[in-house]
């Protein structure tokens, strides 16, 4: 297939493959570092490019509502936004996700306020964590392309109808240029296919309700529902992975793993971080260490089977956290971590991180010193800031 | 009239939960109320705003179109047919004219019997409902 390459920031890359998707419909509020993607985006609308129908709207909390109401009467439906933003959209993700509507959001990851700070961190898709939504990290502006692209399935397929977050990385991937490599239109719009929703609200033909009233009697039974498409997503995240691999050349996983087969050692993380701490690795194997990285994509669903069966045969195990849960203990990405672990029953010597917070940089002799530390690793290492002023 | 739901396991359940339109039907309210709306039939107009406004079904007309009674089953007691009725507006501005300084609206105008003889739709306590209007 032929293929353009581009230089493409992160935001340029997203929207690129929302011009391709083509949806239907999109709502959507500006917001820094996210606001570049809906902008672009609307001079593709301007322009004539899509034939998507833009609803500008005065808060990300009306931004969802109407994406809500639009993939409701069936039509195929995006969004972007980050930190504030989708903390504003936070009540109604939950019903999304209830309603089994397929929404692609495209988040950038910025820190929650406070203290306000509009640089990188995980804590605005973390604190979404638990509301229904599928949730992939991109590494890179290719990352970002290719997942938003894949994500259209993913939601959409029958056995999922699961709403669909991809993020990258604040600044460090939305603002930085990258190599691109996008594909020809023609080519993702036979990939994502025509959307065929299972309801529409607006069939007068055959009139139903959505978002009935539920209480004792099916509320438990709604949920259980939910996690059976939960469920389903890990097998149709990969059949599409894998069809998206034979039809563009580049084949996704749940996880990245970079030089895991022998590792003693293993960094995880999720995100940018990882193009850091992969240039890290290759000079600790110069210096003879056995270290691999295990690169997280998919946070929801969480790939358990595939991270312990990865980090069962190292000898110590780092997991960098870029989000606070705050509960003193390991951060959301390593307590996660740690319960696959002990449902897998291995107990190998952990050190957790926090790092980055509010888009504090983490430099290659920062993974180094993990990495260093981790030969005196311990079980039960309490969780340590990395990075930090002390 | 639609079907209840039959959901018997979490596997009977529609894909995000969509029923069959119209089960409020099977849904009665009008234990809500904390007061009743009275239909006078000999001050009705037959305008249909009363109709147009109930947020509920609980204004019954026939087919031929004319309202008649209502059906309490579905009737929260809010006083929107009371308050849209324009005979509630035509009564208050008439009795205005006699006393300017006349406070009355379409919630408590049963109060006054010149009002209650002229309006269309009065809204009255619960007690007077069951007293003199035989509504439970």
């Amino acid at each position: 297939m032929e293929k353009t390459i581009l230089a493409r920031t992160g935001n340029e890359a997203m929207a690129e493959a929302m011009r391709q998707i083509n949806p239907d419909v999109c709502a959507a509020y500006p917001i820094t570092p996210a606001t570049e993607i809906m902008q672009i985006f609307s001079g593709f609308v301007s322009d004539g490019l899509v034939k998507t129908k833009l609803i500008t709207v005065e808060s990300e909390h009306s931004a969802m509502s109407a994406c809500l109401g639009s993939a409701a009467a069936g039509a195929r439906t995006m969004t972007a936004t980050s930190s504030q933003g989708l903390a504003l959209m936070h009540e109604i993700l939950f019903i999304v996700s209830a309603l089994r509507l397929p929404i692609v959001l495209a988040d950038v990851n910025r820190a929650l306020s406070g203290p306000i700070n509009i640089h990188c961190d995980h804590s605005d898709t973390m604190a979404e964590r638990d509301t229904g939504w599928i949730q992939i990290y991109a590494e890179n502006s290719q990352e970002a392309y290719d997942l938003l692209i894949q994500a259209v399935r993913i939601g959409e397929h029958r056995d999922v109808l699961l709403p669909v977050c991809v993020s990258t990385d604040g600044f460090i991937i939305s603002h930085g240029m990258e190599r691109l490599e996008t594909y020809p239109d023609a080519e993702v719009q036979k990939f994502v296919g025509e959307y065929k929703p299972v309801y529409n609200i607006l069939d007068v033909d055959n009139p139903i309700t959505v978002g009935s009233l539920v209480l004792t009697d099916y509320y438990l039974e709604h949920k259980r529902a939910q996690h059976e498409a939960m469920k389903n997503s890990l097998r149709v995240m990969s059949e599409v992975f894998s069809e998206f691999g034979k039809t563009f050349g580049r084949t996704y996983d749940f996880c990245e793993k970079y030089r895991c087969d022998d590792a003693e050692y293993i960094l995880v993380c999720l995100s940018s971080t990882a193009g850091t701490a992969k240039a890290a690795i290759e000079e600790l194997r110069n210096q003879g260490m056995k270290a691999g990285l295990l690169k997280i994509r998919a946070f929801r669903p969480f790939p358990a089977e595939q991270i312990t069966n990865t980090l069962k045969n190292a000898k110590a195990i780092a997991v960098l956290d870029r989000s606070e849960s705050l509960s003193t203990r390991s951060g959301p990405v390593a307590t996660e971590i740690k319960a696959a672990l002990y449902d897998a029953c291995v107990n190998k010597p952990m050190q957790t991180y926090i790092y980055g917070l509010g888009g504090r940089e983490i430099y290659i002799e920062d993974i180094k010193k993990v990495f260093n530390n981790l030969k005196d690793a311990k079980c039960g290492g309490q969780v340590e800031y990395l990075g930090v002023k002390e | 009239m639609s079907k209840k739901p039959e959901i018997k396991t979490w596997k009977d359940i529609n894909t995000g939960g969509w029923i069959e339109s119209g089960t409020s039907e099977h849904f009665k309210t009008g234990d809500w109320r904390s007061k009743v709306p009275i239909w006078q039939e000999k001050n009705c107009i037959q305008c249909m705003q009363c109709f147009a406004f109930c947020p509920d079904d609980a204004i019954k007309v026939t087919a031929e179109g004319k309202r008649t009674g209502y059906d309490y089953g579905f009737c929260k007691g809010c006083g929107i047919c009371a308050e849209e009725c324009p005979i509630t507006a035509k009564t208050i501005k008439e009795l205005q004219k006699k006393g300017p300084n006349v406070k009355i609206d379409a919630w408590d105008g049963a109060k006054n019997p010149e009002y209650a003889e002229k309006a269309a739709i009065l809204m009255v306590s619960i007690k007077e409902a069951k007293e003199k209007h035989n509504i439970k």
